[in-house]
């Protein structure tokens, strides 16, 4: 390549030794210095080190039969080795004709934080940092700005009766905003309501939690750490699997349960029978009763996501004067009669 | 084949002219060599620890990355504007700003994409953005898709006219006008999608209004042109490239104008939120006055208003003709737009969060390290492509002739593109 | 000066090297020690079941059994002289003999003094408490265990006294689980510090607070 012309700067041999030597120990040592920049790459573990099996891994979407079960023997794989269980990895599928819907009674809720904690037992979730999917507020009587609840309350007893307590979580919205802006569709919602993530497929970009309305999403800022004999050994793809770093989590209704009839852990830890589970598409579902006949209202209607999770309070919409209580549904019966 | 073989020659010869120099010019690149390196082993932390290394939380969950990628897209978005008075006006004196200006923006969007992929939680799955794409839906994939054809455009235009001065052919106007117009709408669409990023989020009341788009395009076309203004200064002083006073005339206009709106523009931002009073102006509270005794923020907001001001004042005076008082108009402006886009911008739309808590937002060394790395590459890039456009442009690195620096003769080199330049050798 | 360069950049290469051994360590929050076993799955309380039965010492006798040989007060009052662990505080409802039968101590009764076993206690409980008891019936009352479906004949509704205690029903208070800890989250107050000062109803509240927490405290939960 370098032609006689080229001798920029100085012709003599001597100089042009000298400048050779010169630039050859400026570029070795440029090069030294950029490979020990790179020296704290020597922590990474091996099974940090992405692979090509990961690599070429589908979209859960677009994933066969076959490449779900080579997924899930490398997941229940990685998850025996690290936490030295006897893990059962399934990938569950949703049911036809339902619905889910949460309801949560706020004339009930004590704020003693159990269905945090259940769920972070149930769903592996990591404990340093302890990530809980569920936020509960302390609000002050007299609103329903949850910018004015408290977070960190720690009374020696709850309830304080000069608040209620209201529990977030995510709530499977009907018109979600952090399903548009995912860049790559690692969240999507699916038949049943519930929006899921391929923790296999997020890049990590963050912008779903940006987007959340209700901060219902939670980032691996770091590796996450669950203790052994904590450990959810009944594991499925989208929900309660251990996640690697750098990826998005969040409430799934705990789907690897409530797609095979089971209650939701949160639900079966509330020690006063506040929050209530189902199939809205069932008529006779309890849920499906709330909605009918309950004072329920949803968080931030106005920012239009509709969500699937609604609160209510134990009074009843007023009954016309002189009618019977009568369960509308079967009306027409009692009036037959 | 041939045309092919010529051109590997002169990106060779390219490589070897970025590395002669003065002592100064040494200095530079050394001093911004060793930044850089010390940014790749911050990355290279974050890598292995993971985000947990950057000031993040799930409560802030975007930070300085973010700030500068946002910052550097109005920059990019700029550079290429004054392509305007030069093709659509047909100021001819300006020509060679547009090659700086295009050069600029690669630098700029080189930065950009490298602050995007530092803040992603996996870099090692970027290859996902090509198997499943959510376009048209998520903004995201709008950005990637206008900020690639931004550097692929201006790659193009200014690579093409500087191999066309480097061969001693007067360029095709077929192989550049066309692209050049391109790039005039494309430079407003890169900030307007970015700005449609943050805007179209709901749950954000501090992000979703109108004027997002407009103050990121009048603060980056303060900003570009302002950096322009500066790097042209440093190049008319310590080089023998001699910069038309009109140049700097003109972009001093650009940027004073673009100053005028962009503080017009808050003040209509600053009405909105606090005449209304409601809740949706809780996060403009906490970035002006502080909230609850969270007040991390309001410092630099009311520096960077001040710094915007003074600059203002000081451009609109006849003062500023004189360059020292000009450039430091410019550099407070720079400084003062880069804290309105991050700080001012990024962090208080996630304070309080959308449940209300506080949570305060302190980057790390190791973030801060991470970004002035990539500045310190970017500035890098950009040293570089001017160093070699300047000697293609003045005739002293041509096809058929040796390279002569001779960088201590102030002779002035007068860029003439209204001549015919003599044909091509075979 | 160009001399020093390849010096500048070994330096850095050294400093690099010393530096990875040394390791990065993150402030992260630690776990807060809750476990499976703080949290109490299941029905909260062993009702009695029909017929229902005490346990005396190394004996398990039904009701009647001891009640046939002892007399009790006309009107009883707690505390009692055998079970000495029933609190009564079940509101205006202070009358023994409201539910339990006087003659048949295995049986309850209901107000017209029809008989009613102990495992039918809800229909005892809807005399009074019949919005509840509707409630109860359609599933949006109390705790649903087992399974949402009502087609899979697994769902487990509980009783009336397996959640409520008969004789003190409101909910004792419970100390709650440990909040929030998250990366990074900074000094946060366990008090709500602040409220909107100029908001009328913060206003009132403050002004009648003590006769808000006299009146709060009396009423059922």
């Amino acid at each position: 390549m370098e032609t006689a012309q080229d001798a920029a700067v100085s012709p003599s041999p001597e100089n042009s030794r000298r400048s050779f030597l010169r630039s050859a120990v400026t570029i070795a040592s440029g090069m030294s210095a950029f490979v020990a920049a790179l020296s704290p790459l020597h922590e990474l573990d091996a099974d940090d080190v992405p692979t090509l099996e990961g690599f070429l891994q589908k979209h859960y979407k677009e994933m066969g039969p076959g490449e779900m079960q080579t997924a899930l023997a490398r997941i229940k794989r990685e998850v025996d080795k690290r936490y030295s269980v006897d893990s059962v990895v399934r990938d569950v599928r949703p049911k036809e004709g339902v619905e889910f819907v949460y309801a949560l009674n706020l004339s009930r809720c004590i704020g003693c934080r159990r269905c945090v904690h259940a769920c972070v037992a149930e769903n592996n979730q990591s404990r340093s940092p302890e990530i809980q999917y569920i936020r509960v507020l302390e609000m002050p009587r007299g609103t329903i700005d949850i910018e004015r609840g408290n977070h960190h309350y720690d009374r020696p007893t709850v309830p304080d009766l000069l608040h209620y307590y209201m529990p977030v979580q995510c709530h499977q919205c009907a018109n979600p905003p952090c399903v548009k802006v995912c860049p790559v569709e690692a969240t999507w919602q699916e038949s049943d309501g519930i929006t899921v993530i391929d923790y296999d497929w997020c890049i990590g970009c963050r912008y779903c939690e940006a987007a959340c309305p209700y901060w219902a999403r939670r980032f691996n800022f770091v590796e996450p750490e669950i203790p052994k004999e904590q450990l959810n050994p009944e594991i499925s793809y989208l929900s309660n699997r251990p996640r690697p770093k750098g990826v998005m989590e969040k409430c799934t209704f705990c789907l690897h349960r409530t797609r095979e009839g089971k209650m939701p852990a949160c639900l079966e830890a509330c020690p006063v029978g506040a929050r209530k589970f189902g199939n809205v598409l069932d008529p006779e579902s309890e849920v499906a009763h709330i909605l009918r006949e309950k004072r329920v209202f949803v968080l931030k209607e106005d920012v239009g996501t509709l969500p699937r999770f609604f609160y209510y309070f134990d009074e009843r919409y007023p009954r016309p004067e002189g009618e019977p209580a009568l369960d509308p549904l079967h009306a027409d019966e009692a009036k037959a009669r | 084949m041939i045309a092919a073989r010529e051109y590997a020659r002169f990106l060779w010869r390219c490589f070897r002219v970025s590395f002669a120099g003065d002592w100064r010019y040494h200095l530079w690149m050394t001093a911004l060599t060793v930044v850089a390196l010390l940014g790749l082993n911050a990355y290279a932390k974050q890598l292995v620890h993971g985000l947990g290394t950057a000031g993040l939380s799930d409560q802030v969950s975007w930070g300085l990355y973010i700030a500068n990628f946002t910052f550097l897209v109005g920059m990019a978005a700029a550079a290429v504007m004054l392509v305007i008075p030069v093709y659509i006006y047909r100021n001819q004196e300006l020509h060679d700003l547009v090659i700086f200006g295009e050069l600029l923006a690669v630098a700029a969007i080189l930065m950009c994409l490298a602050f995007v992929t530092v803040d992603l939680g996996r870099p090692d799955r970027f290859s996902h953005l090509f198997r499943r794409f959510n376009f048209p839906i998520s903004m995201l994939t709008w950005d990637v898709v206008v900020l690639n054809g931004y550097l692929l455009l201006n790659l193009h235009i200014c690579g093409y006219l500087v191999y066309c001065a480097y061969r001693r052919r007067r360029p095709s106007k077929l192989f550049y006008i066309p692209f050049v117009f391109v790039a005039i709408v494309w430079a407003v669409s890169i900030h307007t999608v970015t700005a449609f990023l943050y805007v179209g989020l709901g749950g954000r009341p501090f992000w979703n209004s109108a004027i997002i788009a407009p103050r990121f395009l009048a603060s980056a076309f303060a900003a570009g042109p302002a950096f322009l203004l500066v790097t042209l200064w440093v190049l008319d002083s310590y080089t023998d490239y001699v910069v038309p006073a009109k140049a700097f005339a003109t972009l001093k206009n650009i940027v004073t104008v673009a100053l005028l709106i962009n503080m017009f523009l808050l003040v209509c931002e600053v009405f909105t939120e606090f005449y209304t009073d409601s809740a949706h102006g809780v996060s403009a509270r906490y970035l002006f006055f502080g909230l609850h005794g969270y007040h991390a923020l309001v410092p630099w907001i009311w520096s960077a208003i001040g710094l915007n001001t003074s600059a203002l004042l000081i451009l609109l005076l006849p003062l500023s003709r004189r360059p020292a008082l000009r450039n430091l108009a410019c550099l407070m402006l720079i400084v003062g737009i880069w804290i309105e886009k991050g700080m001012g911008l990024i962090v208080p739309a996630f304070i309080p969060s959308p449940l209300g808590e506080i949570v305060e937002y302190l980057p790390t060394w190791n973030e801060t390290l991470v970004c002035l790395g990539i500045w310190a590459f970017g500035l890098l890039v950009f040293t570089v492509l001017v160093r070699v456009t300047i000697p293609v442009l003045a005739g002293r690195l041509t096809i058929d002739r040796l390279y002569s620096p001779d960088y201590t003769r102030r002779v002035p080199v007068v860029l003439d593109h209204a001549q015919p330049t003599p044909e091509v050798l075979p | 000066m160009r001399n020093l360069i390849p010096l500048v950049f070994l330096v850095l290469a050294v400093a690099f090297a010393a530096d990875a051994r040394r390791g990065v360590t993150l402030p992260l929050p630690g776990p807060s020690g809750v476990t499976m076993d703080d949290l109490h799955l299941g029905p909260p309380r062993q009702a009695l079941r029909d017929p229902p039965t005490f346990q005396s010492g190394p004996y398990r006798l039904n009701c009647s059994e001891c009640h046939a040989l002892f007399p009790s007060l006309a009107e009883p009052r707690v505390p009692l002289l055998q079970h000495r662990n029933v609190v009564l505080n079940h509101g205006q409802n202070d009358r023994c003999y409201n539910c339990h039968s006087r003659e048949n101590r295995d049986r309850l009764v209901l107000r017209g003094g029809q008989s009613c076993g102990f495992d039918d206690v809800p229909r005892l409980c809807a005399q009074c408490h019949g919005t509840v008891y509707r409630d109860w019936q359609n599933g949006t009352h109390g705790r649903t265990l087992g399974s949402w479906d009502r087609a899979s004949g697994r769902q487990q509704h509980l009783g009336c006294s397996e959640c409520h205690d008969p004789h003190a029903p409101a909910f004792p208070h419970l100390a709650p689980l440990p909040g929030p800890n998250t990366l990074r989250m900074g000094e946060q107050e366990s008090e709500q510090a602040h409220g909107n000062e100029r908001n009328p109803l913060e206003k009132w509240k403050a002004r009648h607070a003590d006769a808000a927490e006299e009146s709060t405290r009396g009423r059922e939960h």
